[in-house]
């Protein structure tokens, strides 16, 4: 059947991906956007520069709205889509209005997941998701406010990190005293966090039982002392939006289920981006969440809808920017059965790789994003590599790449 | 037309690397990228990632494009062409000359 009408639900990063390479990919059919917000935009920059107030809504548009009409895409701002039909072949807004599609994307990412603990709602307890939640929590983060982060993973430091340089007076915890420590091992992810201190953050290894709103604050306990803070910024992962995906009658295991080209158990409807799991060489993979990986979905998906070759498979990359420092990580640190570290740990320029059977399984680097580059590369080809040359600071990567 | 000017050494450039030149001897807008790709080939694009704030100059240079060093924008060498999220606008090229081993760039002039 020839798909001429594709309808893809949600605008974040794997939604525009979709629509940008479909039209790269050479599809002349109609393409349909449907998004929640006044345009599409970034959220990377939620953390940071649009927290801060340095850049605008406008500042952080995934693309400018010319681009939209250049491209003939249908831009549905400010809409939600309430139900996919596919035996039907549509799409239905909120608004009560169908959509003809004969191929849905899936690209509703997720909202941010609260504590299950009383006060949990409170007005003052924020939660970071989309440019209005930043936009409130802006308005907390004033000079000297006492700000509790819940969290120390990505989203909670680099909030920690902006609050900090507005002044803010910060306290961070986290259950783990090694938090990100499953993505990029303990010996990284030990100094990261360490730098919250090391900036004038106090960090806290400890749970959180409940908030209280009183006339000093929002009251709660840590580490066995009752505290008192202006506002609270919980950073504790993401619910993937999934309830539409589920009324459509679609595999959904804590994710939508998908297969290696994005397409979930039914044909008609593929899904990307945040709220997906990726079936891939028989095993169900875990919801990714980063924002490359909704990109690269939204190629697969893509090529799926046109019947092209996928793109190559490629290692994980993600990176963080905090502290005025840009972090990198690519593959599995913590699967390593060796660490190589270049450079001086804590001293940055510097990286970390994680070896196994004589080949890169992961990497991070602090304010040296090339050796990331070239270490993904190395995992991509399966490059043999000598763990003396990857801890010499002056040998050449690129040598080694070319093998 | 411009009178070119004699900018570095091509040993100066890696392949697959880059160097920043300062605006203040281009005499351009921004500072420039002088960047030379795998296949020895060098280009000129103007140095800020149209993103944020990152030096292409320290980028990614691979297969006729530069991979910018923050959040991994892509740029065409050639024509200064952004190629990929989360830049979402081109960069600027100009023409660069080599002649005995001497990279000669002529601001603002087209490729």
């Amino acid at each position: 059947m020839t798909v001429n009408d594709v309808v893809i639900v949600g605008g974040g990063v794997g939604g525009i991906s979709t629509a940008s390479a479909l039209r790269t990919g050479g599809f002349l059919g109609r393409i349909t956007l449907v998004d929640a917000g006044e345009h599409p935009y970034d959220r990377p920059p939620l953390s940071k520069d649009y927290l801060s107030g340095k850049k605008g809504l406008a500042d952080i548009a995934l693309q400018p709205l010319a681009w939209y009409d250049a491209q003939s895409i249908e831009l549905r701002s400010n809409s939600t889509a309430t139900a996919i039909l596919p035996a039907a072949g549509v799409v239905e807004l909120a608004t009560g209005e169908r959509i003809k599609a004969d191929r849905v994307v899936f690209a509703t990412g997720g909202e941010a997941a609260r504590l299950t603990v009383p006060g949990a709602d409170l007005d003052a307890v924020h939660v970071l998701r989309s440019a209005d939640d930043a936009r409130r929590l802006r308005q907390a983060l004033l000079p000297g406010a006492r700000i509790l982060v819940v969290g120390a993973g990505l989203i909670g430091a680099e909030v920690a990190s902006t609050a900090l340089r507005l002044g803010a007076e910060v306290t961070l915890v986290d259950p783990l005293a090694s938090p990100l420590s499953a993505a990029i091992g303990p010996v990284a992810a030990d100094w990261l966090h360490s730098v919250h201190a090391a900036k004038g953050i106090r960090t806290l290894q400890t749970g959180i039982t409940g908030f209280q709103q009183t006339a000093g604050g929002i009251e709660t306990v840590l580490g066995g002392t009752l505290e008192s803070f202006d506002a609270v910024v919980l950073g504790v992962g993401m619910k993937p939006n999934t309830a539409i995906a589920e009324a459509a009658g679609l595999q959904v295991d804590r994710g939508v289920v998908v297969d290696a080209g994005q397409t979930t158990s039914n044909p008609a409807v593929l899904a990307v981006g945040d709220p997906t799991r990726r079936r891939v060489n028989g095993s169900v993979a875990k919801r990714s969440e980063h924002w490359e990986a909704a990109q690269l979905d939204g190629a697969r998906a893509a090529a799926t809808i046109l019947g092209s070759p996928l793109p190559a498979e490629t290692v994980s990359w993600f990176w963080t920017d905090r502290h005025g420092m840009h972090v990198e990580a690519i593959g599995s640190l913590p699967c390593a059965t060796t660490t190589v570290v270049r450079g001086t740990l804590g001293e940055p320029p510097f990286a970390l790789f994680g070896l196994k059977d004589g080949q890169i399984v992961g990497a991070v680097a602090v304010d040296d994003s090339n050796v990331v580059r070239a270490a993904r590369r190395m995992v991509d080809r399966r490059t043999p590599v000598d763990p003396g040359k990857l801890a010499d600071p002056t040998s050449d990567l690129r040598k080694l790449l070319r093998g | 037309m411009s009178d070119g000017i004699l900018v570095a050494k091509l040993d100066d450039i890696p392949e697959g690397e880059g160097i920043a030149l300062d605006k203040s001897v281009t005499g351009t807008v921004d500072n420039i990228a002088l960047l030379r790709d795998e296949d020895g080939s060098v280009w000129a694009l103007d140095d800020t990632c149209t993103h944020e704030t990152a030096s292409l100059a320290n980028g990614w240079v691979e297969d006729g494009h530069v991979e910018c060093p923050m959040h991994a924008s892509k740029f065409c060498l050639k024509n200064g062409e952004v190629q990929g999220l989360p830049a979402t606008k081109n960069t600027c090229p100009h023409r660069v000359e080599v002649r005995d081993g001497d990279v000669w760039l002529y601001p603002n002039e087209a490729p």
